[in-house]
């Protein structure tokens, strides 16, 4: 069978160069190369979107688009089409960098020894066809490891099912009192039960997290309510064990910008571990405060007078699997997972944890987390520049929320900082505001009130109108309001904070470019997710 | 006052018995159903005030239970809650959007499940009056 010739593109402006390429493929069969030439990197992005190119050999210096920034957009346009970058003696360092945006190669003009160019070719795209195929297999391997995984967990969790309930049906007495004895026994059942439970669940959550599926939704979570959700839940694991199991935060710490779920869980998995490790009549404690050095950070601390951990040992207790391999360690049961898992979920929420220890007198595990700020939230919001030829448009958000995407509490508390926003978003837009005021037409101010009643947001639209009426007058401005109707985002919906910000900001675009504005107020723009 | 109905929707004959036990004792009159079919002809014939569904069921599935329930309008209105070992992961969003009021993993805790129960059968709509933000001056 005669073989298609490989289809080369190649991207280059000096003529010296192209003419000395072309000739690198004099010695090689006829037909076994074609090669298209262009000059402009607009050109060879129509190019390569046409496809039916197999490589492109890419000079870094062209008229209209210069180093790394050429790489990225050949990449985008075709990124599944092998790249070699063409660069000067001087530029390797660039070359290299090109290799990490995603080109298969580089070669240095002048250096390319004769029929060195083809063979450079045909291995550029030969590797790049393996690293697909690994690519492709990589992912099928995570997806049938995934498939695996539920399909076992599941199958384990039905029996598991049917044994738990009846244990508890004998344990509550409703198929007769039990004998002491017997009900000690049965307790112990479904200690075990629960253990095996747990770590059914370690396996799958386990499995999340490398294959990058971990849910978590973010949202604003009091620390107080689930410290004491892990006290009320672990007290009497603790209480065997004649273990004091005491908390200590405040009420008046701050909300925390976390999945609440993720907390209770990260919470439980570094009590549970401080009451395993800790001997009878010891003492666990659970303290939270705001970072001394970070006041955007929270500080979690899980105390024990347990036996302790080795320096060396320290952040060794966090990877996969990690077991402790001391005997004296009785009681130690599960997979080595729980703090791998606790880890991850803590780096995904922005935080960190770590362990100090002294052995023989207990660990201290903390945790950082981000305590929630509704301005910062907000404020990426705010950075759509007016730009200096087109009309200023001042874009003001509120987060409404009747449906309790935050508590009271918490929006008074944010309030003040939520309006420091507004008023920095104002005043770094006065510079270009100045020099128009006056010209009709070239200021807007748009009022966007996110809310989730429309009735609120109507009244709140007419309330902005009525404080900045003065204000705009004496400026000379033309004001417009609007309003979108958001629903919340939470726990029903699963979206994130940040899905909802997105499309916040998606949707604040959207009004801009479509101009809506009102005569009179009244008139509302009713939009929802 | 007369004790409320529960249909109990699971394959598994052992899980099925256990939740009859378990719900009994708490003052609930049973009905039960081992599979798709059966379990909306037993939800026609006894109008159960809640069910109590499973999702990896035979000829259909949970899902499908569902479905054909929200065709029979005097049918629609019955909460259900879904019980699965299946993974929650995407299932639970599924099931809540669905219609179901909520959804456990199984094995299931006891309490809980008596919870979502109570909850699930003395559901009151309740509407929040809007409130309103003052902005402050700007």
């Amino acid at each position: 069978m005669k073989e298609r010739a490989l289809q080369v593109l190649l991207v280059e402006d000096n003529a010296g160069d192209v003419r000395l390429l072309r000739e690198m493929f004099n010695g090689e069969k006829p037909g076994s190369f074609e090669l298209t030439h262009l000059l402009r990197m607009s050109e060879a992005e129509t190019h390569l979107a046409k496809g039916g190119v197999d490589i492109v050999l890419l000079d870094m210096g062209l008229p209209d688009g210069h180093g790394l920034d050429t790489v990225r957009r050949a990449h985008r346009v075709a990124p599944n089409i092998p790249m070699i970058v063409l660069t000067g003696l001087d530029d390797e360092a660039l070359a290299a960098e090109a290799m990490k945006e995603g080109a298969q190669d580089y070669l240095i003009k002048g250096q390319i020894e004769n029929r060195a160019l083809p063979r450079a070719l045909r291995h550029a795209i030969e590797r790049h066809r393996m690293q697909t195929e690994t690519d492709l297999i990589r992912t099928q391997q995570l997806h049938f490891k995934d498939q695996f995984l539920s399909h076992v967990s599941h199958e384990l969790r039905s029996p598991l099912s049917a044994i738990r309930q009846f244990v508890t049906i004998l344990l509550d007495g409703l198929a007769g009192e039990l004998q002491p004895e017997q009900h000690e026994y049965m307790g112990i059942v479904l200690r075990n039960v629960k253990q095996l439970q747990a770590m059914i669940n370690d396996l799958l959550e386990v499995s999340r997290v490398q294959a990058g599926k971990l849910m978590i939704e973010p949202q604003c979570t009091s620390i107080s309510e689930a410290i004491a959700y892990a006290v009320d839940t672990l007290q009497g694991a603790a209480t065997a064990k004649r273990i004091v199991l005491s908390s200590d935060a405040g009420c008046q710490l701050p909300s925390i910008c976390t999945d609440p779920t993720r907390l209770r869980q990260i919470l439980i998995i570094l009590v549970d571990n401080a009451i395993k490790f800790t001997p009878p009549d010891g003492e666990v404690k659970i303290q939270a405060r705001v970072c001394e050095n970070d006041p955007s950070l929270l500080v979690l601390e899980v105390s024990d007078s347990g036996c302790g951990i080795s320096p060396d040992m320290t952040e060794r207790i966090f990877e996969r699997l990690f077991q402790t391999s001391d005997p004296s360690l009785e009681g130690r049961k599960g997979l080595g997972l729980g703090l791998y898992i606790c880890k991850e979920l803590v780096r995904r929420q922005g935080g960190q944890i770590w362990a100090k220890s002294t052995p023989g007198q207990g660990s201290v595990f903390s945790v950082t987390l981000p305590i929630f700020s509704l301005p910062a939230l907000i404020s990426p919001a705010f950075r759509k520049e007016g730009r200096a030829d087109g009309p200023v448009t001042l874009v003001v958000t509120e987060i409404g929320s009747q449906s309790g995407w935050l508590s009271d509490e918490v929006r008074a508390e944010q309030s003040h900082g939520v309006r420091e926003v507004l008023q920095r978003c104002l005043h770094s837009h006065l510079d270009v505001l100045l020099p128009k005021m006056g010209v009709a037409g070239a200021v807007e101010l748009f009022f966007i009130v996110a809310i989730t009643d429309a009735i609120g947001g109507k009244a709140i639209s007419k309330r902005i109108r009525e404080q900045l009426h003065d204000h705009v007058q004496q400026a000379g401005l033309t004001l417009s309001t609007s309003y979108q109707s958001i629903a919340p985002a939470g726990r029903h919906s699963g979206e994130s904070i940040e899905a909802f910000l997105e499309q916040l900001a998606s949707g604040i675009q959207e009004l801009i470019n479509a101009k809506i504005s009102s005569e009179e107020d009244g008139q509302c723009v009713t939009k929802r997710f | 006052m007369r004790n409320k109905k529960i249909l109990i929707v699971d394959d598994d004959p052992d899980v099925l018995q256990g939740m009859h036990v378990r719900l009994k004792a708490n003052h609930y009159d049973i009905c039960l159903a081992g599979d798709t079919f059966s379990a909306v002809a037993e939800a026609r014939r006894s109008s159960p005030d809640l069910i109590l569904l499973d999702l990896g069921l035979p000829a259909g599935g949970g899902f499908l239970v569902m479905e054909r329930l929200k065709m029979i309008p005097s049918l629609a209105i019955i909460p259900i809650i879904i019980v699965s070992a299946r993974d929650g992961l995407g299932n639970q969003k599924r099931a809540l959007d669905a219609g179901a009021k909520a959804f456990l993993q199984k094995p299931v805790d006891d309490a809980e499940l008596l919870a979502v129960i109570r909850q699930a059968l003395g559901e009151s709509v309740r509407k929040d009056p809007p409130t309103f933000y003052d902005l402050g001056r700007i």
